[in-house]
């Protein structure tokens, strides 16, 4: 991560005060932008989650000074409700499932999809265009093509089912999209056809960075293509498979907009996400200070997540090269 | 290293059922777009004009009557992406050219080096969107920013700038420096140093940012959905906005989604090499 920092304009022994303005000039747009747009909405939102301010509730300032003169009552209320929102704690688990079975389903399928796009053949270059091209889709448009595929009465999978109906001779139906279980697989779907791409794109950049002696000398030893995976392979792409997994968990534990457009968090709330469950919250209840109450949540769980994976990781890799 | 044919077998195979994957809802969504009504609720039909009679309708309908509409939300995307990808290159090509090239101590602000500050910046891009629902609510409208092209811009710029930070100080750190000194020992002040000579050799560079930025906000559906309700409604939303009007027009809306898809997929696919480059840079190195 760290490169080689080099600080020319202290070498080139330029005028220091001028040279001190410039590093700032360099640095400081972006700092403010991210103080102005995050921290300081962050903080505010913090502030918010213990109040219980709600959208066209008239301030309690008539009722006493409050919190520091503010004119606002503290209260922790917020996180208590929490404790025992069944709705919430279903969201919770919903995203969970969601960032588990996608992130699974993406890195064992973008190893293999890079592992071949690895090799030598007639084509390559044009299947890496094709793999790539789910990964451009807006997520809403991808969500509907995913709909439209997994309605089982318009798309292929009508002829596919009536098939497997008549070979096994039982009826077999699936209810994407209209049972709980399966419409949360039918998402995990959709977003893992968008994002193995992601996958692949990664690991065969990092396959391509492991030096071909290495091979040729386990070759020469007489280890086998699968030991070779096993042995090599894997262990040195372990690092990058873990930034890699960290980055999508992370992004799948924003999900919102594929749900949006497939199930609508339905059948009841079998596949609302956190973030969904939130915008409800603030959009159409109008319910700020609980709406930020959960967003925090979202990030406890969130860092939560980063921390406990990369321990894992971190240990498995500590292991793999002793 | 030699494949048998049992390997070639496999090997096609694989990559034939994927690209089949890959590209079928394309082919889906293309197809759907040119059937009747009936065509789609009478089961699945596949070829054009072998087992149902292809129609232009539903493109006519959306290029001639929903043409205004459609460009208001074309125009309405590319704004937000466009003044949003701007801001990012300048304010991400800067901030990274500062942690490549200079050495910062905030001996007052948590002793923080370039190590941290780098750290910290990356981590922006990873805060869950939601954490910003509440504020930016009352933000925005405090601001008379809601439904407006620079609340939008505004919006998606924080979470690209952490992400055009990160790609460029990685191109900057590999940059050779010796052009930059002669440049200075030339008399000439860092910022044209900066403008003249590093950021024309960046153009790697700055393409992968400006593609990231451009994709992220052309496809960006909760901010989008939060932060606008009519003027400046941006095809995410106006797509997803489909679902509720007269039951699920599947011709209609594929053609709508095949209109707001193909330019971002064109140029993913002809700058492809730049969006590798972008996501190893800092990943794969760890």
């Amino acid at each position: 991560m760290a490169g080689p920092q080099s600080t020319v304009p202290e070498a080139a022994g330029t005028d220091r005060a001028h040279e001190r303005s410039f590093k700032r000039i360099f640095l400081l747009p972006a700092v403010f932008y991210l103080l102005l747009l995050s921290v300081f909405p962050t903080v505010w939102s913090l502030g918010i989650s213990f109040t219980d301010s709600q959208r066209g509730a008239r301030t309690t300032s008539e009722e006493s000074a409050g919190f520091l003169g503010t004119g606002v009552q503290l209260t922790a209320r917020n996180y208590v409700r929490m404790l025992s929102d069944q709705r919430l704690h279903t969201a919770a688990l919903n995203t969970i499932v969601f960032v588990v079975g996608g992130v699974l389903l993406q890195y064992g399928l973008g190893f293999l999809l890079a592992l071949v796009l690895h090799q030598q053949f007639v084509g390559r270059n044009l299947a890496r265009v094709i793999f790539l091209m789910p990964m451009m889709v807006t997520p809403v448009a991808a969500a509907y093509m995913g709909r439209m595929l997994f309605d089982t009465r318009i798309s292929p999978q009508a002829h596919l089912q009536r098939l497997l109906s008549s070979l096994t001779g039982t009826e077999i139906s699936i209810p994407w999209l209209s049972e709980g279980t399966w419409a949360t697989a039918a998402i995990i779907l959709i977003d893992s056809w968008q994002w193995i791409p992601f996958m692949t794109l990664l690991l065969l950049a990092g396959m391509q960075g492991i030096p071909e002696e290495i091979y040729e000398a386990a070759r020469t030893d007489g280890a086998t293509a699968f030991q070779i995976l096993r042995q090599i392979t894997f262990p040195i792409l372990l690092p990058l498979s873990i930034t890699a997994i960290l980055i999508r968990g992370l992004e799948i534990f924003k999900i919102i907009d594929v749900i949006v457009v497939t199930t609508g968090g339905g059948p009841g709330s079998a596949t609302e996400s956190l973030t969904m469950y939130l915008f409800d919250t603030a959009l159409t209840f109008g319910n700020y200070s609980y709406a930020a109450a959960i967003s925090f949540a979202l990030l406890l769980l969130v860092i939560l997540f980063a921390t406990l994976f990369l321990t894992l990781g971190r240990r498995i890799a500590g292991q793999n090269s002793q | 290293m030699r494949q048998t044919p049992w390997q070639r077998a496999l090997l096609y195979t694989v990559v034939v059922v994927w690209s089949f994957v890959c590209l079928f809802p394309f082919y889906w969504l293309a197809t759907t777009s040119l059937k009747t009504p009936l065509a789609v609720s009478r089961g699945p039909r596949y070829l054009p004009t072998v087992d149902y009679q292809p129609t232009g309708e539903h493109w006519q309908y959306l290029l001639n009557d929903q043409r205004d509409s459609l460009l208001r939300h074309f125009r309405n995307s590319l704004i937000a992406a466009t003044g949003s990808t701007l801001l990012a290159l300048v304010l991400g090509s800067m901030g990274g050219y500062g942690l490549a090239r200079y050495r910062y101590h905030w001996r007052h602000l948590l002793n923080w080096r370039n190590h941290d500050i780098s750290f910290w910046i990356i981590s922006q891009r990873f805060l869950p969107p939601a954490l910003f629902v509440v504020p930016f609510l009352l933000l925005f409208s405090q601001l008379n920013l809601v439904d407006t092209h620079l609340g939008l811009i505004l919006a998606y710029t924080l979470f690209n700038i952490p992400f055009a930070v990160w790609i460029m100080r990685d191109f900057f750190v590999n940059l050779p420096i010796d052009l930059e000194e002669s440049a200075l020992v030339d008399g000439a002040t860092a910022w044209q140093t900066f403008v003249r000579i590093v950021l024309p050799l960046s153009t790697p560079g700055l393409v992968s940012v400006a593609i990231f930025s451009f994709v992220f906000s052309w496809n960006e559906f909760l901010y989008a959905l939060m932060l606008t309700n009519y003027e400046a409604i941006t095809l995410p939303v106006l797509i997803a906005g489909q679902n509720n009007t007269r039951g699920i027009q599947w011709w209609y809306i594929s053609a709508l989604t095949l209109a707001a898809v193909t330019p971002v997929v064109l140029i993913g696919l002809a700058l492809e090499r730049y969006i590798t480059r972008g996501l190893t840079a800092g990943a794969v190195k760890g």
